[in-house]
């Protein structure tokens, strides 16, 4: 009999049901009252980033062509009667699946007869089918869609950054890889990363809306196959701390010059990395407050505008605070911000300025939970850190200003801040 | 869920909607205009300049402390296009007061700062505040700049640019750069005046509890506006070229881009729907199934409808040596639907589809908010499951008419650069 265990934030009153199925994997299910809408997303700790890697079995590392992922999870859509969309156009769901640095989502969303889109949810992700004629098919499609990111400055400013960030770890590459990486993919080496990292002990379920947590359990018990741990082992290679170089700029056809401005931070994951994420937030925030006096200046300078914000990009083995938005003096923006972090570390944080991004990132999360799908997004991030997907509530009630001002100090060197560019050709 | 519209003005529309589960209230004041390319930037920065400060709040600094006091509530202004026409105004949402940590009253703060913005701008000597207005005019010139940094965006708004030439619906809602260097602060204000004064209004809210201190506030604001609201027309079919117009250019891309625009007189709205889910809107249909996946031409190819002006556009991005491929393909496919070369099963997915998105409406703020206007700018307010039974009640051959009533319009093609030999 599977236990079930009531994960509770006690400040918000929300909750959600996790179970540890028998075959392995993590199921997350939260009901929620008033709403039509069915969300599930099936998870697995794999990413671009997990290209080396062995299991129990082996005795050395596989090394696998940049973009494998990405390229599984176009080819699990396809078993060996008909592609998945079709299975999902006969219920009406809406269903997609995408690949980041370190993990491959599935998903569907629902309005009704939520229970046949999760049979086909949980079948076709344990059902894959590649051949030599599927793959060469995907190759076109695929190089279709790095030729299209090629065209997108935001995607080339960010893996420009990384490029010079990070001198090995694998999330400097693009998570769809090459036109010619992905020529060397085949059926059977398809085959080796799904049974790899497609083990249901690697893996979690995630659903919420309009459903009914023992009907999932039940349909769960029905779909899955039991899966034997194999001890699963990645490497990303010796990661220094210090940068690769300071600059890189490219050119482009574009109408107004972009920018990435990112922090190599130490990474560090579980508990640890949910606090660090959150200091790191409250630090975003206040290094792009509109009311703060640095922004001021360079708004009213034309140097920034209302695209200037920052990101958390955080995983296995990389975590980053990275600035963004639209200037042609970024290398400005550059010495603004190392002078006003270094300001704030040795001014301190007033209490004020603290208390209302600490609020606001409070109703971010308040907003979130009364949302069918980031409801579901939420709690498979989560299990992907380790964690439980409340947590991050008192994380973020319990840091302190002094928090924030101590990661500015230990994780904001300037000895470690990448600008990237991506700028205009001349006419 | 509750619903409920009432007009408080002379055009002017005030809905509640009232639903229990959620924890964010959304206040959306619409404002309906007929688009035009010499107004077109200065009315949109009449808009966008509201949010940034107002006569309270006489900085960006200082509104962006109060938001932010109140728990990131958000208040921003927004202009889109639908079809002929502008539509403008101010957007908020807000935690509900009941998760307030120190007992802050948020609702009743957003509703000042909301009231303050729409109807109390930032005004100096009979004009925006210079300091504010040069900074949204500013960002104003940065958005027109920054349309190339999309190429799928740009080469959209190229086709339809070419497409509706000489009619509202070929200008952006933004105008261009041009346009925009050329408004001042004094011109924008008396836009501002105009808008309020003319525009067809719609205003929503949506929260877990009704507040009659909302339609109270907006009875308040436009009694002290002189309404003279002008005609609009919520439908305004696109005359067919003569002869399909063609335009391409080169730029420093690696994938080109292929826009096709059709043209149709045909007025059954629902079978031009149903055509467009099942050529092209979803992983099912025949563009996906026959362009994408059996000749892998593309990674993405498919169909939206601009039903107000009878137009639907099929966009890709494919190699320059695949485009003539790709376009006998998707035309190869319309001319199949238009022999009736479609099943069954392709009308009942396509359906489901339907009926699977507009079963969700409501599990969000925004999206009863849109569900609503949207039924008004139609003409009949129906509720998701009568929407879903007109599409049920179309039968193959008045998609079969909708099809065979599609003409080439446009078509446009961002080319990569040849190398010269």
């Amino acid at each position: 009999m599977m236990q079930k265990e009531i994960l509770k934030s006690a400040r918000t009153g929300d909750s959600c049901v996790h179970v540890k199925h028998k075959s392995g994997l993590d199921i997350y299910i939260c009901e929620m009252k008033g709403f039509r809408s069915v969300e599930a997303v099936i998870g697995t700790k794999y990413g671009s980033i997990n290209n080396m890697f062995r299991t129990d079995s082996d005795s050395e590392f596989t090394t696998v062509p940049e973009g494998i992922a990405h390229f599984l999870e176009h080819k699990l859509f396809e078993n060996q009667e008909c592609g998945v969309f079709e299975l999902f156009a006969k219920t009406g769901a809406n269903c997609n699946a995408y690949t980041s640095f370190d993990k491959t989502a599935y998903l569907f969303s629902c309005s009704a007869n939520y229970q046949e889109n999760l049979r086909i949810l949980l079948n076709f992700v344990q059902d894959p089918y590649f051949t030599d004629e599927n793959v060469k098919k995907e190759m076109g499609i695929i190089g279709q869609e790095i030729q299209m990111t090629c065209d997108d400055p935001d995607w080339r400013v960010m893996f420009n950054m990384l490029e010079c960030m990070y001198h090995s770890h694998p999330v400097k590459i693009d998570i769809a890889g090459t036109k010619e990486s992905i020529s060397h993919i085949t059926p059977e080496l398809l085959y080796k990363c799904y049974n790899t990292f497609y083990d249901l002990n690697n893996m979690a379920l995630s659903i919420a809306g309009n459903i009914d947590a023992d009907e999932v359990l039940a349909i769960c018990d029905e779909c899955l196959k039991d899966c034997e741990d194999h001890g699963l082992e990645t490497y990303f290679g010796d990661e220094p701390e210090t940068i690769v170089k300071k600059e890189i700029r490219q050119k482009f056809d574009i109408g107004a010059d972009i920018f990435n401005l990112g922090y190599k931070c130490r990474p560090c994951s579980g508990s640890e990395k949910l606090k660090k994420t959150a200091a790191a937030a409250i630090a975003g925030e206040l290094l792009t407050d509109p009311s703060s006096e640095m922004y001021q200046r360079l708004l009213k300078a034309n140097i920034i505008n209302s695209t200037f914000s920052y990101e958390v990009f955080t995983g296995d083995g990389y975590f980053s605070l990275i600035f963004s938005g639209e200037s042609e003096k970024s290398e400005i923006i550059r010495d603004e911000l190392i002078a006003e972090v270094k300001r704030m570390v040795n001014e301190g944080i007033p209490e004020k300025d603290f208390r209302r991004f600490q609020k606001t990132m409070y109703a971010v999360l308040i907003r979130e939970l009364n949302n069918v799908e980031m409801v579901s997004s939420m709690m498979l991030d989560a299990y992907l850190e380790g964690v439980s997907p409340f947590d991050i509530i008192e994380h973020i009630a319990e840091l302190t200003a002094q928090d924030v001002c101590g990661f500015m100090k230990n994780e904001l060197d300037s000895e470690k801040l990448v600008l990237s560019v991506v700028e205009r050709k001349a006419e | 869920m509750e619903y409920k519209r009432i007009e408080i003005g002379d055009s002017i529309g005030f809905s509640t909607v009232i639903d229990e589960k959620f924890k964010t209230s959304a206040l959306t004041v619409r404002l309906i205009t007929e688009l035009s390319g010499e107004t077109a930037s200065e009315d949109s920065l009449a808009m966008s300049v509201l949010t940034d400060t107002n006569s309270k709040y006489t900085t960006i600094a200082a509104m962006s402390e109060a938001l932010t006091e109140l728990y990131g509530s958000g208040i921003s202004s927004f202009v889109s296009k639908r079809g002929d026409l502008m539509i403008s105004g101010i957007s908020a949402s807000w935690l509900a007061s009941r998760y307030a940590i120190y007992g802050e009253d948020i609702q009743g703060s957003m509703l000042e700062i909301f009231s303050d913005c729409l109807f109390r701008p930032n005004v100096v000597n009979g004009e925006f505040e210079s300091e504010a207005f040069a900074i949204a005019k500013q960002e104003l010139l940065d958005r027109i700049d920054a349309e190339l940094n999309s190429k799928r965006d740009y080469a959209l708004a190229k086709a339809i640019e070419t497409a509706f030439k000489g009619e509202p619906a070929a200008n952006r809602c933004y105008g261009t750069r041009r346009t925009a260097e050329a408004v001042t602060s004094k011109g924008a204000y008396e836009a501002y005046k105009r808008i309020l004064s003319t525009a067809r209004v719609e205003i929503t809210f949506v929260s877990a509890e009704d507040d009659p201190s909302v339609e109270a506030m907006m009875r308040k604001g436009f009694a002290e506006i002189d309404r003279h609201p002008a005609d609009i027309s919520y439908m305004s079919l696109s005359p067919l070229k003569s002869e399909p117009a063609s335009v391409s250019k080169e730029f420093d891309v690696n994938q080109c881009k292929m826009v096709m625009v059709f043209k149709t007189d045909c007025t059954d709205v629902f079978a031009l729907r149903m055509f467009s889910t099942i050529l092209g809107e979803t992983p099912v249909s025949k563009l996906f199934r026959n362009v994408r996946e059996k000749l892998s031409l593309c990674y993405y190819c498919g169909c939206r409808k601009l039903i107000t002006k009878g137009a639907i556009i099929i966009d890709s991005g494919v190699e320059r040596e695949n485009i003539e491929k790709a376009r006998t393909e998707i035309l190869a496919q319309i001319a199949d639907m238009q022999k009736g070369d479609f099943t069954d099963e392709d009308m009942e997915n396509a359906c489901l589809a339907v009926e699977n998105s507009l079963d969700q409406v409501g599990d969000t703020t925004a999206s009863y908010s849109s569900w609503y206007f949207e039924r008004l700018c139609e003409g009949k307010i129906v509720t998701p499951e009568e929407m879903a039974a007109d599409f049920r009640s179309v039968t193959k051959e008045r998609i079969i008419e909708a099809a065979k009533s599609l003409k080439l319009d446009t078509e446009y093609l961002m080319l990569d650069r040849e190398v010269k030999e």
